[in-house]
């Protein structure tokens, strides 16, 4: 049980860093003071205490969303262990869960969206309905990876203690963390797929969906945003650590910072893509994924190529 | 004995013609409603192992035949009798729009046909000898054909009528075909014989052709054409129906054939068959859906594509049981069986809410909708629960199905053994739930929410109470099996035993504790998103909390043309789905070029690549025999005898030679 604590404490520490460590770093490379590490922190809870403007077009499915959104988030994330601890939650198909579950807080953010009746909103929606099927496969054909190697389907027994991997599938490994930290980018709504920065509601996807909410709405979606990025950053975080070493000590600071600096990094040095191109970029996620499926099979069968 | 009261229903029903106009639904709810709670009794009986009696007769017409029920058809029969009973209610609110229109002989025929195609399907899964079940499947089709043509004025559902009946005699083409080389080689057309015919002679080609047959009623990709046709066209009680339990019909066949393949290398190629052909209907057809503008033109293809989910689900198991890994099987059969379930009772919600949504705005336009929900709100919420069923999202029914399968397939990916198969699997079915996401966020945001695209809108009011206790009897059972999965996993187990033989107990010791617990997770579920709402209304109360118009982004001559269509949400997908579709486009876009626009008429339908190049070329086969048919019709007599002379001689010839 103080293992499973010690798991949920853990993981909250990385929800709340991984955002503040993304600034520092972009501040950092921009040459910039930037602003304080925990400022995320405060913006929220600014949001937390103000009141609320509802467009009269909506319904009260567009008040509900946010709960949805933020629920759904909640739930994937108790299931998600660091390394060699044990999430608070746990049964064999769980990882299905999870993928369902991030699935269900898109859906409930994209209707929200529709309802505002508003053209950029619809636009975002799109967006994010195509860009959320798309990288679909990715995220099952990785989950299913990790499930090949260890032979089962919940993240509690893949990440859990005994499992040796071979020295030989060091690569495949690196490969369904750096497809993971991919999959964050994507559905975190950041370079290059999406720009949260970005002046233009026009070529907004995560962002554009949530103009119309403010206040407490406004700071669950936010919040959601943290616990998903947490989930992408944790399971690339346990896929490295399960080559060098697998304890909690290390995945933790490692998923903090891996993340957080990749996507500062990544943010810095690049432009976001055409949003024509996002197509071919997340497809072409899907099929490294499929193709380190099939080289992990291989390698675990032994077959020399 | 139930047989004997559904040959009784099937007499009862010309009662309808006496009656007077408004009292006909209720005879034939009357008959429905006894027949169904019938056939749930001997399903019941079914499950709990008690000794029912193959009943056996013979007729001249097709000797001796019996019809049996065990636990597969026990199964079916609840679906129907579930689906049915709904349907019936559902019908008399939307029929009552049209009793000013139409004679009493023609509702009095429509609920006829309706009575006979709910017997007629429990003769289907009921009959265990080929040409009873043959007959039953006839009947079957001629009263959904009837039902279909309940608009008959239409001359669109003239044609889709017309289409349907062409399309389904060649799938039963196939049918008779198959089970009259069953019947020359074993000497019985039984559904056991199947398997002495797959001992005796080579079994793919007789399995390929009653696939065939099957799967022209299941919707089975390139056969699927019937159904985006044949759905818009009839009446949504009808098209609930059909789409919920009639195409799966086929789909029991389909499991009755798997069900005579004994383990062996047989067992792997028609569990690759099955896969395959599941993982490409169920992309063509979500692919699809996700473009259509047209309500009930995309439930029908999202029909399709759940009949993919399906056929996966049955691939996974065959491939698993012919690899020696029961748990694989077990998990994919299961899986397959109770999507079976679920898809009858969510797609039947979704089906009558377009009802509703057509019989207040007489269209299926998307399009021309939008903010609906303010206006019909409880079948808003209706439809909104059945798209998170469909979308099979925790914490309703569509998961727990799509759950298994994944369970099946990570197994398999897991054990090392079929790995190949499972990420076939794995991918399709992945692709499939991500799309699905798109085309029913799409369908509900742009009919219920927004503002109202055409005046019409405002005009619609909710339904009658009475389709609306019809629309909640499926979501009583959605709600169960998405809360309560581990008790309805046992029945499902027992039937999965009847097909593949495997240990029911193994579903229990496999997924038993993991339904459990998905049970609890989903009540948490539902409870952590109530906590949240009712927190933030706490919070709420303090603060400042005013309305106002959309942020228009700077914009303030919004006006709600300028809302995202249904054809602009899918935009993005065209690229993907372009290939598989042929384009027909009315009036003409705005050009770029075009600085300030003039009026503009566009409409656009994304048709089946398909279903024109399957049209395409029927119709030009038959222009070329006709051309040299037209040949022979000289009109002159004399050319007439001399035709008939060469026949003669023809004749002769060949009998010289012994030919003949």
């Amino acid at each position: 049980m103080l293992i499973k604590l010690l798991n949920t404490l853990l993981m909250v520490v990385v929800a709340l860093s991984i955002t503040g460590v993304i600034n520092r770093t972009r501040a950092l490379l921009a040459g910039r003071r930037g602003t304080r590490f925990l400022q995320h922190i405060y913006n929220v809870r600014l949001l937390l205490r103000k009141g609320s403007v509802y467009s009269t077009t909506t319904t009260a499915l567009f008040r509900i969303a946010p709960c949805v959104y933020l629920g759904a988030a909640l739930m994937a994330f108790l299931f998600i262990p660091i390394a060699n601890l044990e999430p608070l939650l746990s049964f064999h198909g769980d990882i299905i869960l999870v993928a369902y579950l991030l699935a269900f807080s898109r859906l409930a953010l994209i209707l929200a969206a529709m309802d505002t009746g508003s053209s950029f909103e619809g636009m975002g929606a799109a967006r994010e309905a195509l860009y959320g099927a798309l990288v679909e496969p990715a995220l099952m054909i990785g989950l299913a990876t990790l499930a090949l190697f260890c032979g089962d389907s919940s993240f509690a027994e893949i990440f859990s203690e005994g499992q040796v991997l071979d020295v030989n599938l060091t690569i495949v490994l690196l490969l369904v963390a750096y497809i993971f930290v991919i999959i964050m980018f994507i559905e975190g709504g950041r370079v290059p797929v999406d720009d949260p920065k970005t002046h233009l509601e026009l070529t907004m996807i995560h962002e554009v969906m949530c103009l119309d909410y403010s206040g407490i709405d406004l700071a669950m979606i936010q919040m959601a945003g943290w616990l998903k990025n947490a989930i992408f950053a944790i399971i690339a975080a346990n896929a490295v650590s399960a080559v060098f070493c697998f304890h909690w000590g290390f995945a933790a600071p490692l998923a903090i910072l891996g993340a957080g600096i990749s996507v500062g990094v990544v943010e810095s040095l690049r432009a976001r893509n055409k949003l024509s191109r996002n197509i071919t970029y997340i497809l072409t996620l899907s099929a490294l994924s499929a193709l380190v499926l099939l080289v992990g099979f291989l390698l675990m069968q032994d077959i020399q190529i | 004995m139930y047989l004997y009261s559904l040959l009784a229903a099937m007499l009862v029903i010309f009662l309808i013609f006496l009656v007077p106009k408004r009292l006909k639904v209720w005879v034939a709810t009357g008959v429905v409603s006894l027949v169904a709670v019938a056939a749930i009794a001997v399903a019941v009986m079914a499950f709990c192992d008690m000794k029912l009696d193959a009943v056996e007769f013979t007729t001249t017409l097709f000797g001796a035949e019996s019809f049996a029920i065990d636990k597969l058809t026990a199964l079916m029969l609840v679906i129907i009798s579930v689906a049915s009973v709904a349907t019936v209610l559902y019908s008399r609110g939307y029929v009552a729009g049209y009793l000013e229109r139409f004679s009493s002989a023609h509702i009095s025929i429509h609920y006829t046909a309706l009575v006979t195609l709910v017997v007629s399907m429990m003769l289907v899964v009921m009959s265990s000898g080929g040409f009873s079940f043959l007959f039953s499947w006839e009947l079957m089709t001629i009263a959904s054909f009837i039902l279909i043509l309940f608009e008959a004025e239409r001359q669109d559902v003239r044609r889709a009528a017309l289409n349907y009946l062409v399309m389904m005699h060649i799938g039963f083409i196939f049918l008779v075909a198959g089970f009259v080389l069953l019947y020359n080689v074993t000497g019985s057309a039984n559904f056991e014989a199947i398997q002495d015919y797959f001992h005796l002679e080579a079994p793919l080609p007789l399995f390929v052709i009653l696939f065939i047959g099957f799967g022209m009623k299941a919707g089975l990709f390139p056969m699927h054409i019937w159904l985006p046709e044949a759905h818009p066209a009839a009446p949504s009680h009808v098209s609930a129906i059909m789409s919920g339990v009639m195409i799966k019909t086929g789909v029991y066949g389909i499991i009755r054939l798997m069900q005579a393949v004994e383990d062996g290398s047989l067992l792997y190629s028609v569990g690759l068959i099955i896969l395959i052909s599941g993982a490409v209907t169920g992309l063509w057809g979500v692919i699809l859906a996700a473009m259509q503008n047209d309500i009930k033109r995309m439930l029908a293809y999202s029909s399709i594509e759940n009949v993919g989910v399906i056929l996966i689900g049955l691939g996974i198991a065959a491939v698993g049981h012919a690899a020696g890994s029961p748990i694989v099987g077990m998990c994919g059969m299961c899986g397959a069986l109770l999507h079976m379930v679920n898809h009858s009772l969510f797609k039947t919600m979704l089906f009558f809410s377009a009802g509703n949504i057509y019989s207040k705005m007489h269209t299926t336009a998307m399009n021309e909708m939008g903010g609906l929900a303010k206006h019909m709100p409880i079948t808003a919420i209706m439809m909104l629960f059945a798209t998170v069923a469909i979308c099979a999202l925790p914490p309703l029914n569509g998961f727990v199905s799509e759950l298994l399968i994944y369970i099946g397939m990570f197994n398999g990916v897991g054990s090392g053994h079929e790995v190949l198969y499972s990420v076939t699997g794995i991918i399709a079915l992945s692709l499939i739930g991500g799309f699905v996401v798109l085309a029913f966020t799409k369908l509900y945001g742009v009919v219920f929410l927004g503002s109202p695209r055409s005046h019409h809108v405002a005009e619609c009011t909710e339904v009658d109470n009475q389709r609306i206790v019809a629309m909640a009897i499926p979501a009583a059972f959605i709600l169960m099996i998405g809360l309560m999965p581990q008790f309805v996993i046992h029945p499902i187990a027992l039937v999965a035993e009847a097909v593949t033989g495997t240990d029911p107990t193994l579903a229990s010791i496999h997924f038993g504790s993991s339904l459990e617990t998905l049970s609890y997770i989903g009540i948490a579920f539902v409870a952590v998103v109530a906590l949240l709402y009712v927190l933030k209304r706490r919070a709420q109360r303090k603060r400042v909390v005013t309305e106002g118009p959309t942020w228009g982004c700077g914009f303030t001559a919004l006006n709600t043309r300028m809302q995202y269509t249904g054809e602009s949400f899918s935009e993005g997908l065209e690229s993907i789905g372009r290939p598989l579709m042929k384009d027909t486009v009315d009036g003409r876009a705005v050009d770029k070029g075009e600085i300030f626009p003039a009026p503009h008429r566009y409409r656009i339908k994304h048709s089946d690549k398909v279903d024109s190049l399957l049209g395409r070329w029927w119709v030009q086969m038959m222009h070329r025999i006709n051309e040299y048919v037209m040949r022979l019709r000289t009109g002159r007599v004399n050319n007439y005898i001399t035709f008939a002379l060469v026949f003669l001689v023809v004749v002769l010839v060949l009998t010289l030679f012994g030919v003949l």
